[in-house]
């Protein structure tokens, strides 16, 4: 086979990242099967049926019903080994950084993660993405991660596939871990670095009493709120929502910016940002330079109108 | 307990980065380096776990041309016991599996309980040397560990999963954890220990010694991202304004 | 009562500048020739050396050569030996050269170099040496036993914006030294102290100061000539503001372009860093810079008033030595040799006084006569009145330094020394003219103040109290704005202060996190209300070639 794509199970259903992986898989060529291990393996294979691969390859042993390092290294191991791929992908989840560098020793085989573009050759970001690298390769075999929204679930291309079950030979003292169940713990501050939607708040916003304006545009959308340095300074919103080089960096799938100058301080922590929004009253104001939407006006005419109309939308 | 911290230096985050003339990697010389800030929470969890099991080394390895031993030196005003230098002479090493092969071959023979390393280096960023050395040592392996708990030969470390999802998971010793960063707060090194550092002993491994032929993949060019922006300008007044933005965050952003 | 860390030294020298460091690798060697031991710790607040040195320069070798009489020129770090070397007057548009450059202004024989780089490889040196370099670790207070100086406390670390301890607090260390040198540098915090403390500028002229902005151009390959040297004078200054720009040319392709302002000008609204910018409206300067890119930012003080501003340079357990104590050649406009200079001399003083085990302030004193009758004394001599001729204007000041060099330095010819003001002081109160109204940042020449900050790699511990101390607050908000119109958010190169809406009124915002540390603000605030005291250690600049 050309690619094997290693899916992951979120919780019952595929991982978004799975998915987008398969995306980038058939943008790449070529016969592509995919790989689902554990408890879930039958599931996520459903759910793929109407997507064009060649096959779902399922294994659930005891050992690997549910996630563990040692486990489902050695597993991709044996897959890898008798079906020999040329190219293994997948999506740079946690999950991801936890075993596949384990399969990489395993088998020798080089693993170039949290790939941003496979358009013209291999580049994935360095420098605290600063800079951008085009990294190449000699080996037969390589494995490659993609980083989140690289490529788009939505551009999986439809098809049909079929589905494999094989049987991989693992003894009991591979997996020498014991997990306990995951859990979640109350996020506390809000963690900006992984959220998809944000309204951030600049100086544009004038007063106190017009913050308010943007956690309820920010509530309609389900997006999280930042603020950049000026605003945070003013006391008006806690320190941990300030974003730029001395405050978090985010790279979510919107930054809808409200009244921010687009200061070259504030601007390092939102370049990884897919779309940008941006509002302000001047023209000049250096955040239109990188927004893909600019609109020149008053925000806070606009706000109220806009929460109003996604209101409506919401109720439709 | 005998631990073993793997160190980066890298270019301090502050400084513009000049590309060579043959565009492979960044001008060194006109960089400042530091140590990688991951790396400071795994120095720090480190000499939290000696001083609460009571005994046991940290031990600061780092690979990387003469000037990284200022950052084994950091290590070592901090509390680290001694230092180990893979020296690197020429440009560095970017192959993750080469650089884990130097790592082991040298860190094999001194038979660790524990090699704890920071989430990622923040020059290139590949996230797995860790792992991969645990892997090569025949250790068991964890990461993203925003705890840690050492136990009778074993140690539990309570994983970071996405979405403020957490695991706790126990793992027989030896063990090769990534820490994340923010589980401690790092301590600063103390004069004394600034000036004791100088007396601590910092082997030196030379590229011979440690050196693998085989590279598995390399960096051939790094540029400055591209923004091919084309940025839509939304003029008129308020109300034609707000029907666009719900135009492109339903149907262009599907955001909705 | 907090439990300090306690540390024993012998000599402490505070700073990390070519003086401190000059004065102790000289300091080991006269101890390894006398056979004497002794701990010498060096003190810095940055977290490495050379972070926050910042200079031209051009550099005489003279101290280097002596410091290191087995080296050659080449052994030194520096870019290039000055190549070529011009002299102009600009107007807007125009470049004037000037018939010929006057002796004490040529300079032949001496290298461009960056301050950093050399302060860095001091530090190395010194650290072959045995010498403890500390860095990260700032100098806040003077330990004194009543009148005598026995060593320096460093700054607590860990205390948040309303001064209450974090979870990681650590209290400063006291070091206990015999000798505690200040090499702060220009304006230092502890030296303030120590000159009121001691009145060391008894008789003396009062310290005038001048600012220095510059900016690092990485041009194409092939553009710059390193050993390039221009000073000018006119554009953008015009003739009553003291200063005058330098551009040199570095290694690798980068432009090193600056501009010297004094800080005794009299409108509040001077702005040393959109001086900076307009100077590159300037078309030759434009076409220079055409192709290139930024790349770092940074500014810093100096000491102008020469001679006659030197304070006394020793008390009981304590000396001052490089520009700490004003030793800066403003006609040359060098001081680095300057400072190594006086770092031997006073490391000469403390090799006797450890063998005598005497550190009074006439043992010390000893640094002084040394100083005197040392070539650092011949060279300031003859530029006492240089600044000072200044008072009267371009052309009165140039006048003035031509005169004297025929006469050995007398003021206007015949006075042995001219006196002056603190430069503060001259700031006219009501005076509002606006010199930027046609200054458009466009971002790729000419860049807005907090861009350019933004490349002077400067970063402070966020959560803690703003280390610039405004003592009377109300005064900004009263009578500075009225009087002046609040002169600091012009005079800062760093954007770190500025007036902000406070409902209807105003308040003083303080960005402390941008400062770059060139004292400017405790120099020329009107008030002088303003306290610069050290951050958090390792907080600051990171420059590498500044």
């Amino acid at each position: 086979m050309d690619i094997l794509v290693v899916l992951e199970d979120n919780r019952g259903s595929l991982h978004r990242m799975s998915k987008e992986a398969i995306a980038g898989a058939q943008k790449m060529g070529g016969s592509i099967s995919a790989l689902a291990i554990g408890v879930n393996a039958d599931a996520m294979a459903g759910e793929l049926s109407g997507v064009d691969l060649t096959e779902v390859i399922t294994i659930n042993h005891d050992l690997v019903s549910s996630y563990n390092a040692d486990g489902y290294s050695e597993v991709v191991k044996q897959v890898i080994e008798s079906e020999s791929p040329q190219t293994i992908v997948i999506g740079h989840s946690y999950q991801t950084r936890d075993f596949m560098p384990r399969v990489s020793a395993k088998l020798d085989i080089p693993f170039i993660p949290d790939i941003i573009s496979m358009d013209d050759g291999i580049v994935k970001q360095v420098l605290n993405a600063k800079l951008n690298a085009l990294v190449t390769t000699s080996a037969d075999q390589v494995i490659l991660s993609f980083q989140s929204a690289t490529f788009s679930e939505e551009a999986m291309v439809t098809g049909s596939c079929l589905t494999r079950s094989i049987e991989v030979n693992l003894d009991s003292s591979i997996v020498r871990s014991e997990a306990e169940d995951p859990f979640q713990e109350d996020a506390g501050d809000v963690d900006l670095e992984s959220a998809e939607l944000i309204v951030s708040i600049g100086r544009g916003i004038e007063k106190e009493e017009n913050i308010s304006m943007a956690f309820d545009l920010a509530k309609v959308l389900g997006a999280e709120v930042s603020a950049s340095r000026p605003v945070v300074d003013s006391g008006w919103v806690e320190s941990f929502r300030q974003v730029g080089s001395s405050g978090q960096t985010v790279a979510p799938k919107l930054y809808f910016s409200l009244g921010i100058s687009g200061a070259i301080q504030h601007v390092v922590g939102i370049k990884g940002s897919k779309n940008i929004l941006a509002i302000n009253k001047d023209p000049d104001a250096p955040i239109f330079e990188i927004a893909d939407y600019a609109v020149v006006g008053d925000l806070l005419d606009i706000i109220p109108k806009l929460i109003e109309a996604l209101q409506t939308e919401k109720d439709l | 307990m005998k631990i073993a911290v793997l160190v980066k230096q890298v270019p301090g985050s502050e400084t513009a980065l000049p590309i060579l003339g043959n565009h492979n990697w960044i001008d060194e010389e006109q960089v400042s380096f530091v140590m990688n800030p991951p790396d400071n929470f795994a120095i720090e969890e480190a000499l939290l776990i000696k001083e609460r099991t009571g005994d046991g080394e940290v031990v600061i390895v780092s690979m990387g041309p003469v000037r990284v031993q200022k950052v084994i030196r950091e290590g070592l005003a901090k509390g680290a016991d001694r230092g180990i230098h893979l020296e690197e002479d020429g440009q560095i090493q970017t192959d993750p599996l080469s650089i884990a092969k130097s790592i082991s071959s040298i860190l094999m023979d001194e038979n660790f309980d524990l090699v704890l390393t920071g989430l990622q280096s923040d020059d290139t960023g590949m996230g797995q040397t860790g792992v991969l050395i645990g892997e090569m040592l025949g250790m068991s392996t964890g990461t993203l560990a925003m705890e840690t708990d050492v136990q009778d030969n074993a140690i539990r470390v309570k994983r970071e999963l996405e979405s403020g999802w957490f695991q706790w998971v126990k793992l027989p010793l030896p063990a090769s954890i990534s820490i994340q960063s923010g589980l401690n707060t790092p301590r600063y090194p103390s004069l004394r220990g600034i000036m004791g550092a100088k007396k601590k002993e910092i082997k030196v491994v030379s590229p011979s010694d440690h050196q693998t032929d085989a590279i598995s993949q390399s960096i051939d060019k790094v540029f400055v991202p591209q923004t091919s922006k084309q940025t839509e300008m939304i003029e008129g007044n308020a109300d034609s304004a707000v029907t666009r933005i719900i135009e492109i965050l339903k149907s262009e952003l599907k955001v909705l | 009562m907090i439990e300090r860390e306690v540390l024993e030294l012998d000599v402490l020298f505070v700073g990390a500048g070519p003086a401190s460091l000059a004065g102790a690798v000289h300091l080991q060697r006269l101890l390894r020739e006398s056979g004497q031991d002794a701990s010498v710790g060096v003190l810095e607040k940055a977290g490495e050396v050379g972070a926050h040195s910042l200079s031209g320069a051009i550099v005489d070798p003279r101290a280097l050569r002596e410091l290191f009489p087995d080296k050659n020129d080449q052994d030194f770090p520096f870019e290039a030996e000055v190549s070529e070397e011009h002299l102009y007057y600009l107007t807007e548009t125009r470049k004037i050269p000037f018939p010929f450059i006057p002796p004490s202004m040529n300079h032949h024989g001496c290298y461009v170099a960056s301050l950093g780089k050399l302060t860095r490889w001091l530090g190395e040196a010194c650290e072959k040496d045995g010498v403890d370099i500390f860095c990260g670790f700032a100098g806040t207070e003077l330990l004194y036993d009543g009148d005598q100086v026995i060593g320096v406390r460093t700054g607590d670390r860990g205390i948040d914006k309303k001064g209450v301890q974090k979870q990681h607090f650590e209290p400063g260390a006291d070091i206990h030294a015999k000798v505690v040198v200040l090499g702060e540098g220009t304006r230092g915090s502890l030296t303030k102290i120590l000159l009121q403390r001691h009145n060391l500028m008894d008789e003396r002229n009062p310290q005038v100061w001048a600012v220095g902005v510059k900016e690092l151009w990485q041009m194409p390959a092939g553009i710059v000539q390193p050993g390039y040297v221009a000073h000018t004078m006119g554009f953008p200054l015009g003739h009553d503001i003291f200063g005058g720009a330098f551009l040199y040319g570095m290694k690798n392709d980068i432009w090193n372009l600056g501009l010297v302002v004094g800080l005794d000008y009299k409108n509040p609204g001077v702005d040393s860093h959109h001086e900076l910018q307009n100077l590159k409206t300037h078309p030759w300067i434009r076409s220079l810079i055409e192709g290139g890119k930024m790349v770092a930012y940074g500014a810093k003080s100096l000491p102008e008033g020469g001679w006659y501003s030197i304070p006394k340079l020793s008390i009981s357990g304590a000396m001052l030595i490089g520009d700490s104590a004003g030793f800066m050649n403003g006609q040359r406009l060098k001081g680095i040799h300057l400072a190594m200079k006086s770092g031997m001399l006073a490391a000469e003083t403390i090799s006797k006084a450890l063998a005598e085990n005497n550190f009074t302030e006439s043992k010390l004193g000893d640094y002084e006569d040394r100083m005197k009758s040392s070539w650092i004394r011949d060279e300031l001599w003859k530029v006492r009145n240089f600044h000072q001729g200044f008072d009267h204007g371009l052309f009165g000041g140039l006048t003035n330094a031509g005169i004297g060099l025929l006469t050995g330095g007398r003021g206007w010819g015949f006075k042995n020394r001219l006196t002056s003001e603190a430069g503060h002081l001259q700031l006219e109160k009501g005076l509002k003219k606006d010199r930027y109204k046609d200054l458009k940042f466009d971002g790729t020449y000419l860049f807005d103040k907090v861009t350019d900050v933004y490349h002077s790699a400067t970063a402070h511990e966020e959560d803690q109290v703003p280390h610039l101390h405004v003592n009377e607050p109300d005064i900004c908000i009263t009578k500075c704005a009225e009087e002046y119109d609040n002169p600091c958010k012009n005079f800062c190169p760093a954007n770190v202060f500025e007036m902000v809406p406070d409902g209807e009124n105003q308040r003083l915002q303080i960005n402390f996190s941008n400062c770059v540390h060139c004292k400017t603000c405790d120099i020329m605030d009107p008030y002088q209300i303003i306290d610069w005291v050290p951050p958090e250690g390792g907080d600051g600049p990171t420059w590498i070639n500044l």
